[in-house]
């Protein structure tokens, strides 16, 4: 179903701004084969960069926490590696059928190169950092909230909004899209994006990967101390 | 293996206990008594008010995932298997996460599966059993790695008569083999037939910590004797008993365990006339605690 909805999403945006260039070569000077490039990426990988939001929460909401606290492995570590799983999964079972489709039907941009490729990928693999960071910091407020459906909720519609998977960052006004820049939200998937499409420099690229860095590092930073904090409310106040 | 030192946490007051190697020891106590609490403080999910708990002599709280593998912790309501998983994906991952070697994974699982009566379900989905079969799966879960300490809150909690008697059976096994067990329950009767020792918290206080003998002997003095007599009415007034009523020819004598013994009271019955029949009755844990409860 995952497979369908991914698809539908893109040929729906796709076409929205394919009537809006209105056969029109270029828009702000950003192609609407960029523009269509940027859809494929960012909704491809989005639909791969699916962290389970409820993975703590349901636990502690049934009590399989206290389980977990008990084995003999990091809690945290099994997070990553189960979200790491999935996402290799759908790599393979989403990301593949719709670069398939889209590449059949639409016109999307080649990489800019061998090394903006090699270079895409890594900053992927830290997009998905950033985004797993997010998850993660969100996830351990469960502790304290009884419902995260809302705060998850918010989170998604700032990372659909803001990450330039439904408006592409290069239609933002000037003003914000400097913001933007510097948070977390456009290192996710607009800083591949860029990067496959060649549009950064070698010193723009390494500055946009350092604040990747920099963003997976310090939200992770916040997730583990609530993460601290959580378990000491755990065995201070019980479950 | 555990040791409590003063423990109060919630309703806990000053609990002192220890559970040694290879031994049962039996929690009882009404709903609300802190058995839970107890259970929970002696793996390290919860951390002591004041007083100290030592489980396998380290600090559960800074050790736990350290000696994760070394104790086996079962509260009921608390899942050890994934609902979305298999009764057998649930425990392969069980057996990955404790590193448990293939062979001795199979062959453990197989023999468990057999006992508790879960090895039709294998290919079941958690999430799809009923009660009581869930129970047996999460209680082997807690049984498929053999670790050095046991911890069961509720086992009994859904089993039928079968269930029962082959978790006493595994759980005197594994002691057998020097594994201490600390249980709490509420059924009285498979309590008394599997744990060597007792605990019986009473609103958060360690009321009484020992033998079946001795907690007869200290909570439960009066015991009834009947008697068929088979001769004249004796002469009852040098016996130290709290009460006798006589109907027909049935005597009952009701006497205190710590002052005179069934055999005494025979030997003097039976040196003043003849007894066709007779039966000693002994109250039970179960009326015990109903005594207790009633009490307050």
């Amino acid at each position: 179903m995952s497979i369908l909805s991914t698809l539908l999403q893109f040929f729906i945006f796709y076409e929205i701004y394919r009537v809006l260039y209105h056969g029109a070569e270029q828009v702000d000077g950003i192609t609407l084969k960029a523009v269509t490039t940027n859809f494929v990426l960012s909704l491809g990988l989005g639909a791969v960069f699916s962290p389970n939001d409820y993975f703590l929460p349901g636990k502690i909401s049934d009590g399989s926490i206290s389980t977990e606290l008990l084995r003999p492995i990091s809690f945290k570590g099994r997070m990553i590696a189960e979200n790491v799983g999935n996402s290799l999964f759908d790599l393979i079972f989403k990301f593949m059928p719709v670069l398939a489709v889209a590449l059949l039907t639409t016109g999307m941009s080649a990489p800019a190169g061998a090394t903006e490729l090699l270079l895409f990928v890594i900053s992927a693999i830290l997009g998905f950092g950033v985004l797993f960071s997010i998850s993660f910091a969100i996830q351990m407020t469960s502790f304290w909230l009884i419902n995260v459906w809302s705060i998850t909720t918010i989170k998604n519609v700032f990372i659909n909004v803001l990450s330039g998977s439904m408006i592409p960052l290069w239609f933002m006004p000037e003003g914000i899209r400097k913001v933007l820049d510097f948070t977390p939200f456009a290192s996710i998937y607009f800083t591949p994006v860029q990067i496959y499409l060649g549009q950064l420099s070698f010193r723009e690229t390494a500055e946009k990967c350092i604040i990747q860095i920099v963003w997976i590092v310090v939200i992770y930073a916040v997730g583990n101390v609530l993460w601290k904090k959580g378990q000491q409310k755990l065995v201070v106040q019980g479950g | 293996m555990i040791n409590f030192e003063d423990v109060s946490k919630y309703n806990i007051s000053k609990v002192t206990l220890s559970v040694p190697k290879g031994e049962v020891v039996g929690l009882i106590g009404t709903s609300g008594s802190g058995k839970t609490t107890l259970i929970k403080l002696a793996c390290g999910l919860l951390a002591p008010e004041s007083g100290k708990v030592w489980t396998l002599g380290k600090d559960p709280m800074r050790y736990r995932q350290r000696y994760a593998s070394d104790i086996s912790t079962f509260i009921a309501g608390i899942p050890l298997l994934d609902r979305e998983d298999t009764v057998l994906q649930g425990f392969e991952t069980i057996s990955a996460v404790y590193r448990m070697p293939k062979d001795i994974f199979k062959h453990r699982y197989t023999e468990l599966s057999e006992r508790l009566g879960f090895s039709e379900l294998s290919g079941r989905r958690v999430k799809d059993l009923s009660l009581g079969q869930k129970m047996r799966a999460e209680l082997g879960a807690a049984f498929i790695y053999e670790p050095k300490l046991v911890l069961l809150d509720e086992p009994n909690v859904g089993l039928d008569e079968n269930g029962k008697s082959a978790l006493c059976d595994i759980i005197k096994e594994i002691s057998s083999r020097g594994t201490a067990v600390l249980l709490t329950s509420h059924d009285m009767a498979s309590v008394s037939r599997v744990c060597s020792r007792f605990a019986i918290l009473d609103a958060g206080k360690l009321i009484f910590c020992g033998s079946m003998n001795n907690l007869q002997s200290r909570f439960m003095p009066i015991n009834t004797i009947t008697v068929k007599l088979g001769g004249s009415i004796p002469d009852l007034d040098d016996l130290p008993i709290r009460r006798f009523s006589l109907n027909g020819d049935t005597l009952t004598l009701e006497y205190a365990s710590n002052h005179i013994t069934a055999a005494e009271i025979m030997a003097l019955l039976l040196k003043q006339t003849e007894i066709r029949e007779i039966s000693i009755h002994k109250p039970d844990l179960e009326q015990l605690i109903l005594q207790k409860g009633g009490r307050k």
